[in-house]
């Protein structure tokens, strides 16, 4: 047993921890969240510090290779941000700013066990770890809305928590075993290709997963959480918490059922148009600019299964657009396009204190700057060149086209052009319509940081993304 | 008559569904925390019933039930906690009327 | 020299960027002026990289460098490389941009002092600086076009930087959407040229787009890459946005309104000139237009009040005249009477030559009104006067920059414009009686700023003649910088290096053109002395007699109103809004009442579904388990 291995997870931990502890002796809490997000170092160091490894530990429980450590960086980054974002927002529950900051480390934790791990058990814990944070800080307001989100969300994850057991229990019971690869071994050795309880199986752990990344038809908790919980959860429950679930379903999908696969690529494949769709069109009617969000992340993810479904088109060590790789790239440019778009409305929303997209009306007079970035994020929402989100969907179709899934990328791309109409409709708002007063919208140095930061990765992305799809590249690799 | 695997899968199912029934008639919120305990409870006994009979070498079974239990009391913890707190403000904890959001 | 040093040129400036946006403005707003310190030394380094690559592109056979290209794209068959140019253009273009960059940053740090939005005016500037030095060293047209709307979007975002004015405002989006009609025509041309010759690169498209299209397409192409060039270098009839953007800084006018930025549609056009010279019609159409703006926005500067418009017109008046130097040489060039081997670099040696000049002495005449304003707090030079005795500095280094632009040997407007004059002459005669009137137009006015603003007494009301001041050194230093430059960049060999003629220092004299532009300066110069000077001629009475010419001339021709009342009301914010209204109107209702499709009926119905009811959302998992294994099991 390596525990230096585990030194990311064990450091965040402790992280979270200090924080705890820091809050009983110290009356001033902004030091919290800076302790916070300069402790979030120490993880990321460890995790560079591991780059390269490719090892196993804890009787296979614990797998550290390129892929669990791009997710590890891929999180903390994700915390960062949504730290850096928090730290005037958290004047809203000024007491429990210790717990809140904690909350937020421990869900980190358990979204790099997430992705790090290669066993049922510990893949179902990690799931919890950070499901239960993130209830928790979805309530967090103790406003009749967030309460009301952190339950709904809090009932409907643990249903989706017992769906996703009763799959487990059925391929452990079918496969005697846990362990990914042990599964992998038992389908294949015992001819159970062809059998009905797989199947089952699968399905149940696709519902369970599926609630993680708001699939449809999984997705219905999404809006009204994504409304209620304080935007700075909703942005890292929109980008996190889906991309661990979308870790976690590459690491169970592929290492496990891999022979299975023509079985899930299609359901993959149905689900990914019908959330696509479903989300844009619901989107078009929205009048609150974070519920707007919720069904455009929905949609999203509708456009990141299409790497899910394309997923068994990789041959073995071919180098290229696989569905994988754009899937984690993607993962990552829309993981900074949305904390951008999120972090520009904390920004404009805390000081108008109003989420209706109306009262964005002539912002770009308020708030230039504001404006310009979320300006940005959205049209790299859209997909328009020179920004992230265009170069990610251009990769993650050219991946579906390869595998020959045209009819999916016709939808999606049906999908682009709808979805232009209710991202512009918040530009237009923004930039053509009347202030509905003069006065200035100012943002803290620290959101401002986070927002330059994300903005900054998008176009960075949108123009230059070799580096980081090189990556991707690298992290999907181990992958049969 | 021998009680087999099939047994315990069926009482596991019914279980199952009992918890499943109760998560979405139930009105009032804390019912429906305890109806997914039941869910949770159906799939631990499809655990060890599965381990029973399919790998009783390996402990793995077991600790899975373990560690539902102990997840699952940590998951209730928190969710007596919001509803609460939905108490306090509303005064009420049935489902039907918590839909400040929609649409 | 290693690869990495071009790029070290245009990323130290990012660099410096990347620095005061997310380091010095966030956490160190306390210290606004640390920002100043970052870019200055930035551009510096990149200044003297660039020094060292001119001493390279000099030392090279063919004044050329050969640099590694690099694939930045590739899907499918497709690959777009990406590389630079180190040839005599791009390293002149480079010694420009960064000394002039680097001069007035130094300016800014005395002119911006105490502004609340100091660090953020430091990083556009370096996000500007990047923008254009990664425009100038861009081999394909691609990358090119990408740093071409990022210094439109410096341009605007700094046009703009008093947003709070609404003038100001105003101004930026007049330009960002005036500048964005003719790239609309760039964008055009680059598309259509990647489509018939399939290539980006611009070394490729000297040779390929010639020989694959055809005389027509050709033409057409090369001008809407020319479209591009007119709105960015401010040539009519897209010229309104360029005197409207003097509500910016005045240091932005210097840099990027004078010397860098509305220059670069003259680098492009000389950039693309092979492709140009392969055309009659496109290379005539250049000249023209250049010639016919040279003369056209003079006449408006003759009567402008306010010393940055003046100077405005006269930007691009000499923009203008750029244009008519490429083009006289491309004429020639494209009716075989010069060779094309000799004849392109002499185009863009001609060209560029007078850019070269004309950045140093335009950029001190902006610093120069900046420091006039700086003192009085106003650009009406109706209330100025008398400036000579408190500001002997920002006289003197005034009078300097006016006798360079009015081209008089031997400071450097002369050399340049010389150049110019004697090529119209040989290829388009009657441009050059055009740019011969240019010539004495360009006299006068800049003397009429000299005079009224620096001659006779003071007219401001505010404070009196006592409260005037020189400014302080931060600022004077740069302009006496620029000043020796206004006199001796003209005697540096740069037409030779870019492959044009050389001149001899007393030679030039010998020729009869050369005397007669002096004399028609000189009488520019006369007349300006005795009607604002002397008084010899009264201002006013030769306004009643040229009424109509004045009121032309001041009213802009009217261009302005009838863009705006035409263009930009009717077409753009009309036109805008009522396609916005008609997508409203019938797109979304439409839609709605059953007239097309069913996406946003759909919409509303399933959101229905979303009942905000915990359990039916529960029941949606549940029914969605069993829809799934159903289907499973029917198509299994």
């Amino acid at each position: 047993m390596n525990l230096y291995l585990l030194a990311p997870e064990i450091s965040l931990c402790a992280l979270a921890l200090v924080v705890i502890l820091l809050d009983l002796f110290i009356g001033r809490k902004w030091i919290l969240g800076a302790v916070s997000i300069a402790g979030l170092i120490v993880p990321a160091a460890f995790t560079i510090a591991l780059w390269g490894t490719n090892e196993t530990s804890f009787n296979g429980m614990l797998v550290v290779d390129q892929f669990s450590l791009f997710f590890n960086l891929f999180f903390l980054v994700s915390t960062a941000l949504v730290l850096l974002s928090s730290t005037e927002y958290a004047s809203k529950f000024a007491a429990f700013r210790g717990e809140y900051y904690a909350l937020v480390l421990l869900a980190a934790m358990g979204m790099m066990l997430m992705a790090s791990t290669r066993e049922l058990i510990s893949i179902y814990i990690a799931l919890e770890l950070t499901g239960i944070s993130l209830y928790a800080l979805t309530g967090f307001l103790k406003d009749p809305k967030s309460s009301e989100a952190g339950l709904k969300y809090l009932l409907l994850g643990a249903v989706a928590s017992a769906v996703l057991l009763y799959g487990m229990a059925l391929v452990f019971g079918l496969t005697g075993t846990t362990h990914l690869e042990g599964i992998k071994a038992a389908i294949s050795a015992e001819g159970l290709l062809a059998s009905p309880a797989l199947l089952m199986g699968i399905v149940l752990l696709v519902a369970g997963f599926g609630f993680k990344i708001a699939t449809v038809p999984f997705q219905m908790w999404v809006p009204d959480v994504y409304e209620g919980a304080p935007t700075p959860i909703t942005a890292y429950l929109s980008v996190a918490s889906k991309a661990a679930g979308f870790a976690v379903i590459l690491r169970v999908f592929y290492e496990a059922l891999g022979p299975v696969s023509l079985d899930w690529s299609i359901i993959f494949a149905v689900l990914a148009a019908i959330t696509m769709t479903l989300g844009n069109v619901v989107a078009i009617w929205q009048t609150n600019i974070k519920r707007m969000l919720g069904y455009s992340s929905i949609a999203q993810a509708g456009y990141l299964m299409i790497g899910l479904a394309t997923v068994s088109a990789l041959e073995p060590g071919a180098i290229g657009s696989s569905g994988p790789s754009a899937l984690v790239f993607f993962l990552a440019c829309y993981a900074l396009t949305n904390l951008g778009a999120f972090i520009a409305i904390i920004a404009i929303s805390n000081k108008i204190d109003s989420d209706e997209i109306s009262d964005y009306s002539g912002m770009a007079r308020r708030a230039p700057l504001l404006s310009l970035a979320l300006a940005l994020c959205l049209i790299s929402l859209i997909g328009i060149p020179p920004t992230a989100g265009f170069m990610a969907k251009i990769y993650i179709f050219s991946a579906a086209v390869d595998y020959g899934l045209i009819w999916l990328v016709i939808v999606a791309v049906i999908n682009t052009v709808i979805s232009a109409y209710y991202y512009l409709r918040v530009i237009r708002v923004m930039f053509l319509g009347a202030p509905l007063s003069e006065e200035r919208v100012p943002s803290s140095g620290a959101l401002r940081a986070a927002l330059s930061f994300a903005c900054l990765g998008v176009l960075v992305l949108g123009i230059y993304p070799w580096v980081l799809l090189r990556i991707a590249e690298a992290a999907v690799r181990m992958f049969p | 008559m021998a009680i087999a695997l099939e047994h315990f899968l069926i009482l596991s199912a019914i279980l199952f569904s009992i918890g499943l029934y109760g998560v979405l008639a139930k009105r009032n919120a804390v019912a429906i925390l305890m109806s997914i305990e039941l869910m949770l409870n159906a799939v631990n006994i499809a655990l060890v019933a599965f381990w029973r009979y399919v790998a009783p070498t390996l402990l793995t079974g077991q600790v899975f039930v373990i560690f539902i239990m102990v997840v699952a009391a940590a998951e209730v913890a928190v969710g007596l906690a919001i509803i609460i707190a939905i108490y306090r403000s509303r005064e009420t904890v049935d489902a039907e009327q918590i839909d400040l959001m929609k649409w | 020299m290693p690869p990495e040093v071009a790029l070290a040129i245009f990323l130290l400036p990012f660099l410096s960027f990347v620095v005061i946006a997310f380091v010095i403005r966030p956490f160190l707003n306390n210290r606004p002026q640390l920002s100043g310190y970052v870019t200055i030394a930035s551009i510096g380094i990149s200044l003297l990289l660039s020094l060292w690559v001119l001493v390279e592109v000099i030392k090279s056979p063919g004044h050329e460098l050969s640099m590694p290209d690099y694939q930045w794209l590739a899907i499918g068959d497709t690959a777009i490389h990406i590389g630079v140019t180190l040839d005599a253009l791009a390293a002149v273009m480079l010694i420009v941009v960064t000394s002039v960059s680097l001069l007035v940053q130094v300016y800014s740090q005395g002119y911006m002092r105490g502004d609340p939005g100091y660090p953020r005016y430091f990083a556009f500037m370096s996000l500007f600086t990047c923008s254009m030095l990664g425009l100038v060293l861009a081999d394909n047209l691609l990358f090119l076009y990408l740093f071409w709307e990022g210094v439109g979007l410096c341009s605007y975002l700094l046009i703009g930087f008093w947003f709070h004015k609404p003038e100001a405002a105003r101004a930026a989006t007049k330009a960002f959407v005036v500048t964005r009609l003719g790239d609309f025509g760039f964008l055009a041309a680059i598309l259509f040229l990647y489509a018939k010759t399939g290539t980006f690169d611009i070394a490729e498209l000297y040779v390929l787009a010639p020989a694959l299209l055809s005389a027509t397409a050709l033409t057409w192409a090369a001008i809407g890459v020319f479209s591009g060039a007119v709105g960015k270098s401010a040539q009519f009839p897209l010229h309104t946005w360029l005197p409207d953007a003097m509500e910016g800084p005045t240091p932005v006018s210097a840099l990027i309104h004078a010397a860098t930025m509305v220059a670069a549609g003259v680098y492009l056009v000389a950039r693309m000139f092979p492709v140009f010279a392969s055309s009659t019609e496109a290379i005539t159409t250049v000249a023209i237009i250049g010639g016919f703006t040279a003369i056209f926005a003079a006449s408006m500067g003759l009567v402008m009040n306010d010393i940055k418009r003046v100077l405005a017109y006269s930007t691009i008046s000499q923009l203008g005249y750029m244009m008519l130097g490429l083009g006289a040489v491309g004429v020639a060039v494209a009716g075989g009477v010069l060779e094309p081997e000799h004849g392109l670099m002499l185009g863009v040696a001609v060209g560029i030559f007078h850019l070269f000049n004309h950045a140093f002495f335009k950029a001190l005449l902006f610093l120069g009104a900046g420091s006039v304003n700086h003192a009085t707090g106003t650009f009406d030079m109706r209330e100025m006067g008398g400036l000579r005795k408190a500001m002997p500095w920002t006289y003197l280094t005034f009078l300097i920059a006016s006798l360079s632009i009015a081209g008089i040997w031997p400071l450097s407007g002369f050399w340049s414009k010389e150049g110019i004059l004697a090529h119209a002459w040989e290829s388009t005669p009657i441009l050059f009686y055009l740019a011969m009137i240019t010539v004495f137009m360009t006299a006068f006015y800049m003397f009429r700023v000299v005079f009224l603003t620096f001659g006779g007494e003071y007219r401001g009301q505010s404070e009196g003649s006592h409260g005037l001041h020189e400014s302080p050194l931060v600022m004077i230093a740069p302009m006496v910088l620029l000043a020796i430059l206004s006199v001796v960049s003209g005697w540096l060999p740069i037409s030779e290096l870019l492959g044009g003629e050389s001149h001899s220092f007393f030679g030039a004299l010998a020729s009869p053109l050369a005397w007669a532009s002096l004399i028609l300066a000189g009488l520019g110069i006369l007349l300006a002395y005795a009607i604002y000077s002397k008084k010899w001629l009264s201002a006013e009475s030769l306004r009643q007699r040229f009424a109509p010419l004045y009121t032309l001339f001041s009213r802009k021709y009217w261009l302005d109103e009838l863009y705006e009342s035409v263009f930009v009301v009717r077409i753009l914010i009309d036109g805008l809004f009522a396609a916005f209204h008609w997508f409203d109107d019938r797109v979304v209702d439409g839609v709605v009442n059953g007239v097309a499709g069913g996406t946003v009926a759909a919409g509303r119905g399933i959101r229905r579904a979303q009942t905000g009811q915990l359990q039916a959302y529960g029941l949606a998992i549940f029914i969605g388990i069993l829809v799934i294994v159903a289907c499973l099991f029917i198509f299994d």
